[in-house]
């Protein structure tokens, strides 16, 4: 059999902050990052609660080292670069360059943070001369190709977009290009920043709640949307073990497959997730009896909790592992969700802990498994698994193992 | 050994006559515009009428080219579904922006919004041909197809079986799209007849284009239209990455360039992206045809999947219609043809494809 895929660093920025630290100690006191936005510039702004990273761009500019103002940076590439500094910090960027390491990112509506307050001048017969270096921002690819020229990872380079499900399809992409020896590592994950357009998309969908969501409540109204990014770095073990660096966890199975139902809704029995999970696991080599948790996609709309609910309890029984959706602390992050989540289990494993699913308060009638609703310190969790499903029917799980 | 990618169906919808096998670039299409769009098909054949009112052009060509790729493969439900596009539904994506900037985000429509999602297209796709497998979507630009091809190689490589993997690129023109990237000069100056693309390589810039092309590839070699046995991709290389990945490629295949019979480059008559084709070129053999494929597709970033489809052709029909020939060469019969293409953002890619029998 091929060799094991480990992971041997994280670069985090959320609502939260950035890195480790911000994050464990915001889940251990159950303080969520959501709140009115003050760089979205929306209508919207005092009426919604969302994950909104703290620091302005130019605050992020100069943590990246980049000039402030008008760099020709969007927020989703500066985001991104955060991120994988920390990355390119831990791991060094010679090993990193020296030895072929794909980027491999993901991203949903790329620089529309910024495209969508210039874009009435973009189609007019002239625009302002300092929007021009904003044209091309709009592409999905933007953050990544500035990513590979600002750290030079020439390798391998792809982007991901397959909605919210985007950057756990990313990390697959990585291992498998390790496993078939295209690359020695990878360094994957997502960044999407909060932005109007999809504000809007899911508020004219109905699907947002103005207040903090309540993922697999009974009275749930919908999502809060969030920004961020997560990457993590993958190699083999044995190429972890050659540099002596530390392992956070083996990424020991995955699933991609397609709901083929609708396109925005899963289908209400939750089959597609339901078959999604079981294979992760059989990838894994693993039963549903070792998971010890599983971080839900757990949107908060009631199409989304009612269907991962149920292919919860179908596959794990009444007496499922301890589960809970942590978009409550972070806002829907949409393509850097499943990094993030996935990184928030590695977290929970290493840390001994499972993060609580804030705002629950009644269980939904159709199920009798609840999640996980306060902070529960030092359990031992062997195996995690991390869903995301995305519009377009798209379903992704990922195991993770105690190393 | 590395598992050998075959192609047993390519289907494309394109400014030129390509969706029906009889019209085979016949009567040749151009535009004096510096836009070259596809000519659309009958779609309600491939889409319910129910769901086609609301579905914008590019789901519908995506659509209909992916469906008919399968039909042509006798394929019903595909192991995967793996496209790359720049950027989905442009149009979409430009009908809800702009309607939250005019109407201040009160009253939109939600349709814009889902069908602007890049992977929309593989969810339909998935849908109509009840594919639970597994679904994929590029978007990187001038790479976008290339990786879609890429990954089911890949996909190929762990498959213990026949396995089939639907593999689409698509882009669409839209009017504020060739409005905005003119201010950046990405099109030609000067109107010209799109026909004559190349023999305007003195100037900057080009012309703009969309389409849709599909195939179904596989591991299975019975019936396949041909094999793709390397694909590389480079990004912003310099000639003596070009060399020498072009050296890669013909050693992993155990040949030399005089067994090239037909390059088939993506020069786009911009002449500061000629110097990309230079290393190529002045390696080719005399027998060698050299041919190009922008003049009847316009530019976009999906290119290489309107190539391929022509790539199919040449090799399934032996022949090399007038209109694609740059410099023609003494072969006359077609078993290797090497696809070079490159993108605005200087993505390049190296693709050969192979006749089987």
């Amino acid at each position: 059999m091929s060799e094991k895929i480990v992971v041997t660093s994280i670069g985090i920025i959320s609502a939260l902050g950035q890195g480790k630290n911000a994050h464990v100690s915001a889940f251990r006191t159950q303080q969520s990052g959501l709140r009115h936005p003050k760089h979205l510039k929306s209508k919207y702004a005092d009426e919604f609660v969302l994950g909104e990273v703290r620091l302005s761009n130019d605050e992020l500019s100069e943590l990246v080292g980049l000039p402030t103002g008008d760099n020709g940076y969007t927020r989703t590439t500066l985001l991104a670069l955060a991120a994988v500094q920390d990355i390119v910090n831990d791991a060094g960027l010679a090993i990193l360059q020296s030895e072929p390491t794909a980027f491999i990112n993901a991203n949903t509506v790329g620089g529309m943070c910024t495209v969508e307050n210039m874009y009435m001048e973009f189609i007019a017969p002239t625009a302002p001369e300092e929007y021009l270096k904003y044209i091309d921002t709009l592409d999905c690819a933007e953050s990544t190709q500035r990513i590979t020229e600002h750290f030079g990872l020439n390798a391998f380079s792809a982007t991901v977009s397959t909605a919210c499900s985007s950057s756990a399809n990313a990390f697959i992409f990585g291992a498998r290009l390790i496993k078939h020896g295209i690359v020695k590592r990878a360094i994957c994950g997502g960044c999407d920043s909060l932005s109007r357009f999809t504000l809007n998309g899911f508020h004219s969908l109905k699907n947002v709640d103005k207040t903090p969501s309540k993922p697999f409540d009974q009275n749930r109204l919908g999502l809060n949307l969030g920004e961020g990014a997560g990457y993590v770095l993958l190699e083999t073990e044995s190429s972890a073990k050659e540099r002596g660096a530390h392992i956070i966890a083996e990424f020991s199975g995955y699933y991609n497959s397609n709901d083929a139902y609708h396109p925005t809704a899963p289908s209400p029995d939750g089959a597609g997730a339901y078959r999604t999970m079981q294979k992760a696991m059989e990838m894994a080599g693993i039963q549903p009896e070792d998971i010890s948790y599983i971080n839900a996609h757990g949107t908060a709309t009631q199409s989304n909790d009612s269907a991962e609910g149920k292919a919860i309890e179908n596959l794990f029984g009444s007496n499922a592992p301890y589960f809970s959706s942590t978009k409550p602390f972070v806002g829907h992050t949409l393509a850097a969700a499943g990094s993030l989540e996935a990184i928030f289990s590695m977290y929970a494993m290493e840390e001994q802990m499972i993060i609580p699913n804030l705002n629950f308060e009644t269980r939904m009638e159709e199920l009798n498994i609840s999640p996980v609703a306060s902070l529960i310190e030092n359990v031992a969790l062997k195996h995690v698994l991390s869903n995301s499903f995305g519009f377009g029917g798209n379903n992704v799980s990922l195991v993770f193992s105690k190393p | 050994m590395k598992q050998v990618l075959y192609i047993k169906s390519a289907s494309a919808i394109s400014p030129q006559h390509t969706f029906y096998p009889e019209q085979f670039l016949e009567p040749l299409v151009n535009s004096d515009d510096n836009k070259l769009r596809v000519i659309d098909i009958d779609y309600s054949k491939y889409i319910s009428p129910v769901a086609i009112r609301r579905m914008s052009r590019l789901l519908k060509m995506g659509i209909s080219s992916g469906m008919q790729s399968l039909k042509d493969a006798g394929i019903s439900q595909p192991d995967g579904i793996i496209t790359g596009t720049s950027h989905g539904s442009k149009k979409d994506m430009e009908q809800f922006v702009q309607d939250l900037i005019v109407l201040k985000e009160e009253a939109l429509n939600p349709t814009y919004f889902i069908q602007s999602t890049y992977n929309s297209v593989n969810g339909w796709l998935a849908m109509q041909s009840k594919s639970t497998g597994y679904n994929q979507t590029y978007v990187h630009r001038g790479a976008s197809f290339e990786l879609a091809l890429f990954d089911a190689w890949l996909m190929l490589q762990d498959a213990k079986r026949p396995e089939y993997y639907l593999v689409g690129g698509f882009d669409e023109l839209t009017d504020n799209y060739f409005v905005i990237k003119s201010k950046i000069d990405y099109w030609k100056k000067e109107n010209i007849d799109s026909l004559s693309l190349l023999e305007h390589s003195d100037t900057p810039g080009t012309i703009a284009g969309e389409g849709a092309a599909f195939f179904v590839a596989t591991n299975d070699e019975k019936d396949a239209l041909c094999a793709v046995p390397s694909i590389k991709m480079l990004q912003d290389p310099d000639a003596a990455t070009i060399r020498k990945t072009l050296a890669e490629l013909l050693e992993e295949n155990g040949i030399a360039m005089a067994d090239i019979d037909v390059l088939l480059c993506g020069m786009n008559g911009d002449a500061s992206t000629q110097d990309i084709y230079t290393p190529i070129t002045e390696s080719i053999d005399t027998k060698t045809t050299i041919a190009t494929f922008k003049q009847l597709c316009g530019e976009y970033e999906t290119t290489t999947s309107f190539a391929l489809w022509l790539a199919c052709q040449l090799i399934t029909r032996q022949e090399i219609p007038e209109a694609i020939v740059h410099k023609k060469g003494s072969t006359n019969s077609i078993k290797y043809i090497l696809l070079c293409n490159h993108s605005v953002f200087r993505n390049v890619s190296l693709t050969l494809v192979k006749a089987v029998k």
